[in-house]
């Protein structure tokens, strides 16, 4: 017992590693599966950076689309970033998260954008922020937010030339 | 697959345009290694450098600290002398610090202190089982110490290995590793950033101060022993001494793994093993007549071995 309370952050450390790792690890697989399986669902929504419309595309209803995510990092990826942080290099450990977020954010807002009826979204954007939880260094999270313009074919009468 | 085509009339050309969405190349964005690779790489790497950069780091500390001129360190540690020569003392209490003294100078004297060392030789009557020396050649014992001793020879191998430490300047190099290690580490842990992180990097930074803490305690007892062969003509008094903190525990973590590299001290057993082989390699008796306790001294065993008196109980 005096053994373990005078290593206690020792052990500490070790626990949360452990705990990190494992659920994060975990919770990134099924993330994944997640992701791939509603990229195949929502493949028919095309999404773009191009700034305007084909021009075969007939008179459309337009509307702004986003989704956004919130994702935070565990405590393996946060100490693996932090030793990185002293020599410098790829924070390959964040990499995968980011790319989570913006995959993530991606199919929301193209959830939305079949919410709405389209089919195609132009001037896709993606930017990301960390959140600041008012700690020394805020949080290890971060909000990945993607928008574009959404397009649906209108079917109102207006649309005869 | 959804695919949306049309032609772009650009200039004199029909531009082809075919838009589609794939579903995205794995292998681009993110690292697919096993993410304890990178982890193991960077952790046990920086803990070398840590461990390493302790062991440097408190050598030099500690061989500078050592180098500072002992007036300089006496001065240093006026306070500590003042503190424990201004506590108020009883007569039992001056005259186990009298018998403390005359046995301190008895040991010095075939010591061989450098030019302008001195040893202040303090008593403290708590039941603290400790001896102990610290900066400005200030050594201190505590009463539960003193009552657990038979004879003076058990008493004057703890005095010589605490002058000894005066002797070789260890609170000053100890002092000096701790600053330079320590200075150092909490750079190290706050660049980290993370505090549990940090305070296992902290951890494995003092793990090299050990190291030389036990090594400075091996130092001691050798000096110690070569005191008490020239005065007593034997080193019987150190099995004695050795025996007592055995005892008590002497340093040795009561519970838990009795593990080397997490002590400050030597395990008692392995001292008393060091006693035999170094009896052996200089020739000293290693037993022979104890010399009995000073009169102060024994006279503390003594009241001690008393049971405490009954207090009666209040009257109703």
């Amino acid at each position: 017992m005096d053994f373990i309370l005078n290593f206690l952050d020792v052990f500490l450390f070790f626990g949360l590693l452990v705990l990190g790792f494992s659920v994060g690890r975990w919770k990134e697989r099924r993330h994944y599966k997640s992701i791939r399986e509603r990229e195949a669902k929502y493949a028919n929504i095309l999404a773009f950076a191009v700034r305007y419309p084909p021009d075969v595309v007939t008179p459309q209803d337009c509307q702004l689309v986003a989704g956004s995510v919130v994702i935070s990092s565990d405590y393996f990826k946060q100490i693996v970033a932090g030793l990185r942080t002293l020599i410098g290099g790829k924070l390959s450990s964040y990499e995968s998260l980011l790319d989570r977020a913006r995959r993530e954010a991606t199919l929301r807002m193209k959830e939305q954008a079949q919410r709405f009826g389209a089919t195609l979204v132009i001037n896709v954007k993606v930017e990301s922020t960390t959140v600041s939880g008012g700690t020394r260094r805020g949080l290890p999270a971060m909000e990945v937010i993607a928008y574009g313009t959404a397009l649906k074919p209108r079917v109102s009468p207006t649309t005869q030339a | 697959m959804v695919r949306l085509q049309h032609h772009q009339q650009s200039q004199d050309k029909r531009v082809y345009l075919q838009y589609e969405n794939r579903q995205p190349d794995e292998t681009v964005n993110y690292n697919r290694e096993h993410p304890l690779k990178e982890f193991a790489w960077l952790f046990f790497g920086l803990l070398g450098v840590v461990l390493v950069g302790a062991m440097v780091l408190g050598f030099f500390g500690g061989e500078i600290a050592a180098r500072v001129p002992f007036s300089v360190e006496k001065d240093y540690a006026r306070r500590i002398n003042e503190h424990w020569e201004n506590k108020p003392r009883d007569v039992e209490g001056e005259a186990v610090r009298a018998a403390l003294r005359e046995l301190a100078a008895k040991l010095a004297a075939v010591m061989n202190l450098p030019q302008g060392m001195s040893v202040d030789v303090h008593y403290s009557p708590e039941g603290i089982a400790n001896a102990f020396a610290t900066l400005g050649g200030n050594v201190v014992f505590y009463r539960g110490l003193l009552e657990k001793f038979d004879s003076e020879d058990a008493v004057a191998l703890v005095m010589a290995h605490e002058i000894a430490h005066a002797k070789l300047r260890h609170p000053a190099a100890s002092l000096g590793r701790g600053i330079a290690v320590g200075l150092t580490l909490s750079l190290v842990s706050a660049a980290v950033g993370e505090r549990a992180a940090g305070g296992v990097l902290q951890t494995a930074g003092t793990l090299p101060l050990l190291k030389y803490s036990r090594d400075q305690e091996s130092d001691a007892d050798t000096e110690a022993l070569a005191a008490l062969a020239a005065v007593y003509g034997h080193v019987g008094g150190a099995r004695d001494a050795f025996g007592v903190m055995a005892k008590l525990g002497g340093g040795d973590t009561p519970r838990g793994p009795q593990v080397n590299i997490l002590r400050t001290h030597p395990l008692t057993a392995d001292r008393i093993a060091a006693v035999d082989r170094m009896a052996a390699e200089r020739g000293w008796r290693a037993d022979g007549e104890r010399t009995p306790l000073p009169l102060a001294l024994a006279k503390l065993k003594l009241k001690a071995a008393q049971p405490a008196k009954e207090i009666p109980a209040p009257e109703r």
